[in-house]
């Protein structure tokens, strides 16, 4: 157990560690750029179609927030103020809404669209993966360069090819939206079918591009895995074959998991990206727009929840994967 | 006499590669073993030692293929059985395998008392929890290893530990012949003794019947093992009690391998380490003479072309040599 | 040395890899010199012209003329003329007349015809048919007539005194040899939503893509190998920072930092060099950790130690005695740097934070410009797949060597 303790001490305080300097990198970022932010930020909006009432109430609204008189230190703690109170200030775009009203309503399209995918992805390139390195011959000579050809496809572009295939030529399924246009988001059956065929394309296009790249990974894994003494070994001893393999599969599959922690970044990078081609109500859609729209605080509030997102889910694989590997429990006493 | 406990008749084997090209690891090797007795077998890395353990178990999988030649267990030929016999009733029952790596022998996610009963199960599928937690407790404290490591990870043991239970396991079910592929070799000097001593004591107490032992440390041998054998480019070159091997080896080979070694206790320190030189031969074509002739500094035009038999002498000891023995002691005593 | 690269030269992915790479960048340096000009000079005026060849009208019928009499000629002319929603009246016709039609296959112009020719009657009203649709059909009738007949075309003039003069004929049986005519412009991959010449813009934006990654990727390559072999050599303090850095830039997902570098820049200031850099510089981490364990696994051999022992100063020791070792490992990092940088930059101009449109194409803003122009919905399928396509194979040939180059350096991989 005191392994374990070890373990998650260590994992807690790296989570805090990077968590605050996520938050100083959001802040400072914007602050870099050349003369006054705030003037910067209203300047992009003059040009963008918002009415010019609206721009002057922003820019005040701005002033006051950032703070741009006082000293950077008094900047930075009023910004953290802010943020835990979760108040990411106005959208320059959607005005009068607040940032927080807009991230609110779409990080619940992206959690439910993109965390089934990327397990659904995670767990079929496994097994395909798997399944070449055990079955070898044919189907690993068909399935390894179909798969790393799929996992060079970039996911808008998979999300471009299925659209227009299943959406536009076959016409099986809606190309745009997270429901029918013309429904207003309510528990009915209608509409939680709506919804469910609206998922069908970005779904099944993020699964497709991730289970490229898990399967190759799974698959050089077990090779390496299915060569391993403890494998000769158990042979010997008379044990059935069907056992061994379970063996090699739980431990190729196992570094799997930290894998996909430290891809999920980048997965969710592009995942984002397809749910623009999509017009998919998530987050990806959302920062689009902030920035079609120059709306900066947007912006800005959007790549902090995403990052904590990240974060989590990456610091929950690593908890995970400490408690299902002892291999790493080991790693942690030594 | 005791009881033959496993017998090997010209048992032959070979790689076969990605290109075709056969290796012929070992060709063409006899011996056989008694009740109570241990054999050793020494040679150099390569000269086909290992693959001869991997061969005697009967259960072949590529690139190693069984050719020819009879593998007797207590009177049982397992040569020839269909696999999935030797798997379910030859393998860890009657003829147990302890790795030459045992670091990496065991599965390192899997709990060791989790291990063990798949290795029951495999043959023996009723036997329940309870019973081979009894049983597993019973040897672990016969051995001397502590019962705790039942329930840990094979990652969480140390190096030495990790081969005593490898050792453990392979014998919880007392298989009549024990082949140990350099059980020790990696292994500190306090942790090896422990070793050693542990294969001793289940030699004595008669979990294990026979045994076959193998490594490139001569010494070992001669403190471990009653009989050897040296083994050279897949043929058994000679073979003897321990006693005769190290003091009055008669091969050629065996006789640059004995002199190559520091016998501490003889007060053999200093004593110029005479290596053999050379390398053997490619074994995808063997020569069709003597293997060694290239290396033997006694060769003849005749060794490298005529077929050398099998040559016994004295009580039970055998060499393979065109010379006689008489010759060869002549030659030695000129060095 | 020379065996490594016959070793490497024998794995058939590399060798796979290589050669999609290779045909890929000589069409980059060859194309241009049959299509020469600026890419991004729109040469339509409408949107999304198909591909294909484009005759010039006027000067085709300036050109001298031949005639053929095609035996095929006139059926080709209806073919192309009877759209499907004609097809489908005629259809309609047959059943409203409850004539059987089981043998006809709608797509078999000259059966469809024949069958309308001995079937239609006008003097006859179907069943339950309406006056407009009566009418319809009168008109289908009337203009099928028009396309067998073949009118002769007249091109007329205007003369000096503003009346109509007729200048020439073109009857159906007049043909123009392609070369006779001064004006033909091959587009094989038609235009995109400005006009332009999608192929000649394609072959400039992965020229422009390719040093985007190959930028980017030399960008991170050089921060993770240099972090890489400090934190690994010295160990210590500088490990222990050199770390903490590179954890925090591992979690924090590097497209994320992109976009709020990128968007801090401002467009005008996003020239494809800038964009480069900022995807180098958020993307060198994995390289700095794996160059780390490598470089960790060497500090302590022999031939290290006697260089310390002889006194060589640290960047000899790294550049003679650690570098050479990790040069395999360093070489497969930049083509994986490469080949995500051309992905990222794709994914930023995406989102409308790519380089300024201005004066290169990318293949991200190309993807940006057809998706904002709805390419994907209207069927303009050439203005977007053959980009994607180009990045996939690009990323594809770049994974594949990098793969081939793994088997050989990583026995254990090996099958």
């Amino acid at each position: 157990m005191k392994g374990y303790r070890k373990y998650f001490g260590k994992k807690i305080f790296w989570f805090v560690l990077t968590f605050v300097a996520a938050v100083i990198l959001n802040f400072i970022l914007p602050r870099l750029m050349p003369a006054d932010p705030v003037a910067s930020i209203t300047g992009k909006l003059a040009g963008g179609n918002a009415d010019a009432q609206a721009v002057a109430r922003i820019y005040e609204h701005y002033q006051e927030e950032f703070g741009t008189n006082l000293p950077m230190y008094q900047q930075f703690l009023r910004f953290c103020k802010n943020a835990i109170h979760g108040n990411f200030g106005l959208s320059f775009s959607q005005y009068p809404r607040s940032v927080s009203d807009i991230i609110g309503s779409a990080i619940g399209w992206t959690i439910a669209l993109q965390l089934p995918a990327i397990i659904v992805g995670w767990l079929l390139g496994n097994i395909l993966g798997a399944l070449a390195a055990y079955i070898r011959k044919g189907f690993d000579k068909v399935l390894m360069p179909v798969s790393l050809f799929l996992s060079n496809v970039p996911a808008f572009g998979m999300a471009v090819v299925l659209l227009v295939i299943f959406g536009v030529y076959l016409k099986v399924a809606p190309i745009s939206g997270g429901y029918a246009f013309d429904m207003i988001p309510h528990l009915s059956w209608d509409f939680i079918k709506s919804v469910i065929s609206h998922y069908q394309l970005p779904f099944w296009s993020i699964v497709l591009v991730s289970i490229g790249g898990q399967a190759v990974g799974m698959r050089s894994m077990s090779i390496y895995e299915l060569n391993a003494d403890y494998v000769k070994y158990s042979r010997f001893l008379g044990i059935k074959d069907r056992k061994i393999v379970g063996y090699v599969f739980r431990n190729a599959m196992l570094p799997q998991v930290t894998g996909l922690a430290l891809s999920i970044g980048t997965m969710i990078g592009g995942a984002l990206v397809a749910e623009i081609i999509f017009s998919y109500p998530g987050l990806g859609s959302t920062m689009y727009a902030a920035v079609t729209a120059a709306d900066y605080p947007l912006i800005s509030a959007t790549t902090l929840i995403i990052t904590i997102m990240v974060l989590i889910v990456t610091f929950l694989l690593d908890i995970i994967y400490g408690f299902i590997d002892p291999r790493v429990k080991a790693a942690q006493v030594e | 006499m005791g009881k033959v406990m496993l017998e090997v008749r010209n048992l032959k084997t070979k790689y076969v590669t990605r290109f075709h090209e056969d290796v012929y690891a070992v060709d063409g090797v006899s011996f056989a073993i008694e009740e109570g007795k241990s054999l050793g077998i020494a040679g150099e890395s390569g000269c086909g030692k290992s693959t001869l353990a991997l061969s005697m178990m009967g259960y072949y999988f590529p690139p190693l293929h069984y050719m020819s030649g009879d593998i007797i267990i207590d009177g049982q030929n397992i040569s020839g059985m269909d696999p999935d016999t030797v798997r379910k009733t030859i393998l860890g029952s009657e003829i147990a395998y302890i790795p030459q790596a045992a670091m990496n022998a065991l599965n390192p996610t899997q709990k060791i008392i989790r291990f063990l009963e798949d290795v029951i199960h495999a043959h023996d599928p009723k036997k329940s929890k309870a019973e081979i937690r009894e049983m597993a407790e019973a040897r672990f404290a016969e051995v001397g290893l502590p019962l705790d490591a039942l329930d840990k990870h094979a990652v969480e043991l140390s190096g030495g530990m990790k081969q005593r239970t490898v050792i453990a396991v392979s014998t919880i079910l007392n298989p009549k012949v024990l082949i140990a592929d350099e059980p020790s070799s990696a292994l500190d000097v306090t942790s090896q003794k422990l070793v050693i001593k542990m294969m001793r004591q289940l030699m004595e107490s008669g979990h294990v019947k026979s045994m076959l032992f193998i490594t490139h440390e001569l010494p070992l041998l001669y403190n471990v093992t009653d009989d050897i054998m040296v083994m050279y480019a897949g043929q058994i070159v000679e073979k003897g009690t321990a006693q005769e091997m190290v003091f009055d080896p008669v091969h050629p080979y065996s006789h640059g391998l004995m002199g190559s070694i520091l016998v501490p206790e003889e007060g053999t320190r200093g004593h110029k380490l005479a290596a053999i030189p050379g390398a053997p031969p490619n074994l995808k074509r063997p020569p069709d003479g003597c293997r060694f002739a290239e290396r033997c500094k006694y060769a003849t035009a005749d060794c490298r072309y005529t077929a050398i038999p099998e040559k016994t002498f004295g009580e039970g000891r055998m060499y393979r040599c065109l010379l006689g023995i008489d010759e060869l002691k002549e030659a030695y005593s000129h060095e | 040395m020379k065996n490594t690269l016959r070793q490497v030269f024998h794995s058939p992915k590399f060798v796979g890899g290589f050669v999609i790479f290779l045909a890929i960048l000589l069409t980059m340096f060859i194309y241009p010199l049959f299509n020469p000009g600026n890419p991004l000079q729109q040469i339509g005026v409408g949107t999304f012209a198909k591909p294909g060849t484009y005759v010039s009208l006027y000067d085709a019928t300036k050109a001298k003329t031949e005639t053929f009499r095609l035996p095929e000629a006139a059926e080709n002319r209806l073919a192309a003329s009877l759209t499907d929603e004609d097809r489908v009246a005629m259809i309609e016709y047959f059943n409203a007349m409850e004539i059987d039609i089981s043998d006809l296959d709608m797509d078999d112009t000259d059966a469809l015809l024949q069958m309308w020719e001995e079937n239609y009657d006008p003097s006859v009203r179907p069943k339950g048919m309406t006056g407009a649709r009566v009418n319809y059909f009168k008109r289908l009738n009337n203009s099928l007539q028009d396309l067998k007949s073949g009118d002769t075309l007249i091109i007329a003039e205007e003369g000096e005194d503003g009346e109509l003069v007729e200048s020439k004929k073109i009857t159906t049986t007049d043909y123009v040899n392609t070369n006779a005519v001064a004006n033909v412009k091959t587009l094989p991959l038609g235009t995109d939503n400005f006009g332009r010449d999608v192929l000649k813009e394609l072959v400039s934006a992965t020229g422009t893509s390719i040093m985007i990654g190959l930028l980017a990727g030399t960008v991170a390559t050089i921060i993770g190998l240099s972090f890489g072999l400090l934190a690994g050599y010295l160990g210590g303090f500088v490990d222990d920072f050199i770390m903490f850095i590179t954890n925090i830039f591992t979690v924090i997902p590097g497209f994320v930092l992109l976009i709020l570098i990128s968007y801090s820049i401002g467009q005008e200031q996003r020239g494809a060099a800038v964009v480069a850099t900022v995807i180098g510089l958020t993307g060198w981490t994995w390289t700095a950790r794996s160059v780390r364990s490598q470089v960790i696994s060497l500090r302590n051999r022999d031939h290290v130690n006697l260089s310390k022992l002889s006194g060589h100063s640290l960047l000899r020791i790294i550049l003679t005695d650690i570098l050479p070792y990790i040069a395999s490992y360093v070489v497969m990092a930049f083509i994986l740097q490469v080949s995500s940088g051309i992905l990222a930059e794709a994914q930023l101009s995406l989102l409308g934070l790519g380089p300024r449109t201005t004066e290169v194409p990318t293949l991200g803003l190309m993807m940006n410009w057809a998706m904002l122009y709805s390419a994907h919905t209207n069927g303009s399928w050439w203005a977007y797949f053959p980009v994607i396509l180009v990045i996939t194979l690009i990323s594809f040939s770049l994974n594949l060597m990098n793969t081939g180059l793994d088997q050989v350096f990583n026995p254990t991989l090996r099958d």
